[in-house]
This record gives C-alpha cells, structure tokens and sequence, in this order.
C-alpha cells in the first residue's frame, strides 16, 4: 500500500492528473481576474476533446487537430463572451446553457458521425519528446508536450497577471471596472481577452485528456471542469497556490486509483467526495480567508 | 394586457423560433429534411395515444423539479443544485418505501414522501445557511454538492443497500404503486403516466397561486428583485431566503414519486439523467411562472419522447442541443425585448 504510493509510478500517475486539472483551474483563473464568472469549462473541456478526436480521426495529424480544436473552443468561448460582455446576460445561467449545449452536441456529432452513444474509435496520442519519451516510467510524462506546457503555465500565468501591463489591466477590470475605464482602459475588450484565454487554455485540458485516453467517451471528462474551479477557489485566485491546490486534487485522484487497484481501507466515493468538501470548508473559512475579485460576475 | 406580460410572450415566441430555426439549419447542414423530421416527431407524440402518455410522463418530473426551482429563483436565488437535492431525497424515499411497508402497510407512501421532502430539504439547508451565514454563493456550494450527492448516494448503495450486482434498491410492495394514467384510459395503452402528473399540475397550480396571490409570493419576489430594499421595507430577508431554498429543494424530491410509485418501484442511480440541469431551462424558459412551467416541461417532454421516436431518421442527441438552444436563445432575445420593446436599457 504505502509502497505503491511512494513509486514513481504512483507519483507520474499524480502528474499525469495534474495536468487537466491545472490548464482548468488557470483558464477560470484567466476568466475571473477579468471579472466574468464562467462555469462552462466542463462544457469546453468536452466540445475540444470531442474536436480533437474529430480531426485527428479524420486528418491523422495531431498538431493540426489540436489547433483546431483549440479554435472551435474559441469560437464558443467568442460567443460565451458576446451574450455575457456585450449583452450583460447573467453569467451563471449562460455558463448552465453553455455546458447542456457542448454536451449535448458532442453526443449528438459523436453519434451521427461514429454511430455510437459511447465514445469514438481509437486514435494516435500526440507523440511526445524525442529521446526524453523512452526514459521508463517517467518518461511518458516528462516528454509530454501538454503536462510540460502545464507546469510552465504556473510560472507563465504569475508572470502574465503581475509583472506585464496586460496582466494589471486584466486584473483592474476585474476589480474596478468604473476606475479602469477611467484610466482608459477598454473592460469590455479585457474582459473578452479573459474568457477568450479562457476557452483556450480549458480546450488544452480536454485534448490531453482525449489524447492521454486515444479516444473520446462520453462522460469522460466526469466533472474535472469543476473540480477546476473548485481549485481555483480553493488556490484564492493565485497561480502558484492554484497549482498547489490542483496538486492535491491529482493526489486524490491517484490514491483513488491505485486504492480501487490495491484494495482499500477507504471506499472509492469518499475520496471521490473529498475535492469538493475541501472547496465548500475553505468557502465558510475553515480554511484561511478568500476573497474573489471584486467586481467578479457583475456585468458591465 | 400589460405591457410586461406582451414582452415576455413576445420573448418565448421568438426564442422558441429561432432555436427552430437554428436546428432546422443544423438538419439541413447534415443533409436531412427539417420538415419531414418534425413530422415524424408530431406524428408519433400526437398521433398516438402512447407517444403522448411517453411525454406526459416524461413533462411530469420536469413540472415537479421547475417549481422547486422557480421558488429558489423567484427569490434570485441560483440552485444550480437541483440534480443532487433530488437524488438525495428520491433516494430516501425508497428507503423509507422497502424497509417500513410491513409497519406501514400503504400508510408507507405518505411517510416515504415526507422522508424524501425533508432529506432533499436538508441538503437544500447547508447552501441556504452558508448563504446566510457566511455570505458564501449558492452557486459554487449547489454545484459542489452536486458531486457530494451523487458520491454519497453511490456509495450507500454499493456498500450497504443495492440489491446485489445492480445499481437498485429493493422494490417497493406491489400494492403500493400508484395508478397509471391507462387504467382510466385506454388511449394511455402501455405507457408509464400515472396519476403523479396530477400531483405536478396541482403543484404548479399552488405554486403560482403563492407567488402571486399572497404575502409569502409578495415577499419572495421583493427579495428577489431588490433584497436591499426588501429589508427596509420590514420583509425578513434571510428568513425569506432560508424557506425558499428549504422547500425548493424539498420539493425536488418530488420527482421520485414519479419514478418510485408510478413508474419502477425503486430508486436505481442515475436514473436523474441530469433532470436537475434540464429543470433549469424549463424553468428559466417560463419565466419562473408555475403556469408557464406546465407548458414549458410538457414541451421539453414532448422534444424528449420525440427524440426517442425521431431516432431512426436522425439521432435522439439533437433534442439536447435543442433543448440548450431555447436556454441560450430566451437568454438573449429577452435582452433584445428589454432593450428595444421595453426600452429598459
């Protein structure tokens, strides 16, 4: 049991879980410092490993499909922004909308066009690193371009946030949109850079995981879009304790694993439990203070 | 008429167009006749008495979940949590149901109804009162307990209470079902409505009567609109909150009436099927009107049944979209409404 965990298989397991949960919470992260809530990224994460099992089965080449897969979550995420920014329609009812149509419309293509209610036929993984991809074990993490872009994005997006002007006008309009407007800021454009980084970062997470998995399956993305925002929460909205806190989750989720393969003293659906009752105590302050951008949700 | 009332019929007509136009569009991209599918779909819920009984049954549970919620939203408060508070309390009542019908005898369903309401109103408790309390969303904690729901839902069952090697409770006593809509008509011939639609409309009747007729109904809009103002006008703001959210989600275990006692006779997991995310746009596309509810969830019962008897020609999954499409079209035709017919904005 504790040997099983102290592997490096058990600990490139944790990466590999990581990864989807980290390119999630940092594209809600994106969307809120400009101050518009999204709680479609499910939906996004869905629409793009659907897209991406789409091209690649009928390209072949992975790099392309993922750009274009990365497009059409963009042009969700365009229209996402158009009805919350431009026509101020509240933002959670637009975000339920947004997760029943991607679902639905990845199950509907995924049927027309595989004639199956349950996932597509396989396909190639993008292939990783050369060289590095062979090492054993780790190697397949370590060569992943996807993971490796994940772990830069936690240096990228602290970057980007608090040391560049775009990061300050981003988070302004986030959190004083009258003020930023003042100062000549355009919030509307911020605001749809916000959700537009969004839609691209969560579509990174839905490819690695149709990729990782070399097919799409329906349900196969089993509610990580909100464990995403749970980390961002529960990371108050800042990379690095974001990253941390999707650590975790990815530890959950590998215990879980390696618990349902090793035999359990803990069933299966407590730990499933355990990221959300985590974000709902940090939510009455059980567990420090937080405290979301100030003009978070509130249209402008 | 008022002018507020011509709005929002303008409002659902419109929206309900342009979704037709925009799946008839997407029928046509994938080389498919519009017409001859809605034919199909009108032909098969319309023109025989079991296809209308499929999608009186399937509107049923969609009337019951739209007026639990309409009571969380007619206070501006967003449930996005429905799904759990369902699940939760459907799968009491089948407990109550199989364990106490040799005490009870049919005095069982009564019970069994009461044991639902309260559990599902207690899972509707720990968002209302963090709401409250600690100023916490009920957005985020709904959603949260969503998951906390089902998890725990799956986990009694598979520890302790399914029947073995399915994903079930026991069944209730034969006795106990209540009567299906075809032992009165034979025009219902084989279908699974039953009585629990009555139950809904009356509900609905009730609840538009609460909304709009009494102090209560007055109080819960007030808060809703403006719980500010609301406050300094005497109305106890977070009392208000606390019974919409308790007997909004309470009465989405209602559902399991449908299910339980009309239909199978357990509760078996996911059997939800996301009813609790649909029951948001039925309700968003009433306007939060019980009376509109009726129309709304007999229309998405319609598309779901429709869907099932469309599935040759095209697949069932193009309901979904449909049905996300009215979401996102009464969304933002409403805006368009408010800004050039109601010169709101």
């Amino acid at each position: 049991m504790i040997e099983s965990i102290l592997s490096l298989t058990f600990l490139a397991q944790v990466l590999r879980m990581f990864t989807p949960y980290y390119l999630g919470a940092s594209a809600a992260n994106f969307s809120e410092r400009g101050g518009v809530i999204n709680i479609a990224i499910e939906g996004f994460m869905i629409i793009s490993a659907f897209s991406y099992a789409f091209f690649t089965l009928s390209f072949g080449n992975p790099f392309l499909s993922l750009i274009l897969s990365v497009i059409v979550s963009l042009l969700f995420s365009f229209l996402y922004a158009f009805l919350t920014i431009k026509l101020k329609i509240n933002q959670i009812v637009t975000g339920v909308g947004f997760n029943l149509l991607m679902a639905g419309t990845a199950k509907f293509l995924m049927m027309l066009v595989y004639q199956s209610s349950s996932n597509t036929p396989n396909f190639q993984q993008i292939p990783g690193l050369p060289f590095v991809s062979d090492i054993p074990v780790i190697g397949k993490v370590a060569g992943d371009y996807i993971i490796l872009s994940g772990f830069a994005l936690v240096f990228i997006s602290q970057y980007v946030l608090f040391r560049t002007r775009f990061g300050l006008r981003l988070r302004s309009v986030g959190e004083n949109p009258e003020a930023a407007e003042t100062l000549g800021v355009k919030v509307r454009l911020y605001k749809m850079y916000g959700v537009l980084v969004c839609g691209a970062l969560s579509a990174l997470g839905g490819i690695w995981l149709a990729s990782n998995q070399s097919s799409f399956s329906d349900g196969m993305i089993a509610g990580r879009g909100y464990i995403a925002i749970a980390a961002m929460i529960i990371g108050k909205w800042k990379p690095v304790n974001i990253f941390l806190a999707c650590l975790m989750f990815a530890f959950f989720e590998g215990l879980e694993i390696t618990l349902q393969i090793s035999g359990s003293f803990l069933p299966s659906q407590i730990i499933q439990m355990l990221p959300y009752l985590i974000t709902i105590l940090v939510l009455i302050g059980f567990i420090g203070k937080t405290k979301p951008p100030a003009a978070d949700g509130i249209p402008y | 008429m008022s002018r507020k009332v011509k709005a929002n019929i303008l409002s659902i007509t419109i929206s309900l167009l342009v979704t037709i136009l925009l799946t008839s569009l997407l029928l046509i991209v994938i080389g498919k006749n519009p017409m001859q599918i809605y034919s199909m779909l009108i032909g098969e819920v319309f023109g025989t008495g079991y296809g209308f009984g499929q999608a009186l049954f399937k509107a049923t549970p969609l009337i019951i979940c739209g007026c639990g919620l309409a009571l969380c939203f007619q206070a501006s408060l967003f449930n996005i949590g429905a799904e759990g508070q369902l699940n939760i309390g459907a799968f009491v009542m089948s407990v109550i149901a199989y364990t106490f019908d040799d005490y009870l005898g049919l005095m069982v369903i009564p019970a069994a109804i009461a044991g639902g309401f309260a559990a599902s109103a207690l899972w509707g408790l720990i968002p209302a009162f963090l709401k409250i309390k600690r100023g916490v969303s009920e957005v985020i904690t709904t959603i949260m307990m969503n998951f906390i729901a089902l998890a725990l839902v799956n986990y009694l069952l598979i520890e302790f209470l399914a029947v073995k090697s399915t994903v079930r409770t026991e069944k209730i006593l034969e006795t106990a079902f209540i009567p299906k809509l075809s032992e009165y008509s034979s025009l219902f011939q084989g279908s699974s409505a039953n009585i629990t639609l009555f139950v809904a409309i009356l509900l609905a009747i009730l609840m538009y009567f609460i909304f709009y007729r009494t102090r209560y109904g007055y109080e819960i809009r007030s808060v809703g609109l403006n719980p500010v103002a609301s406050r300094y006008l005497g109305v106890k703001t977070n009392r208000v909150i606390l019974w919409s959210f308790l007997i909004g989600a309470g009465l989405t275990s209602f559902v399991g009436i449908n299910f339980i006692f009309g239909y199978k006779g357990y509760y078996e997991f996911g059997f939800s099927n996301n009813l609790g995310f649909t029951s948001i746009a039925v309700t968003l596309l009433a306007k939060n009107n019980p009376i509109g509810i009726i129309f709304t969830a007999l229309l998405f019962g319609v598309l779901d049944y429709g869907g099932l008897a469309v599935n040759t020609a095209v697949p069932k999954e193009i309901m979904l979209v449909f049905q996300a499409l009215v979401i996102l079209s009464i969304l933002a035709v409403d805006k368009a409404v408010k800004i050039y017919y109601l010169k709101e904005e």
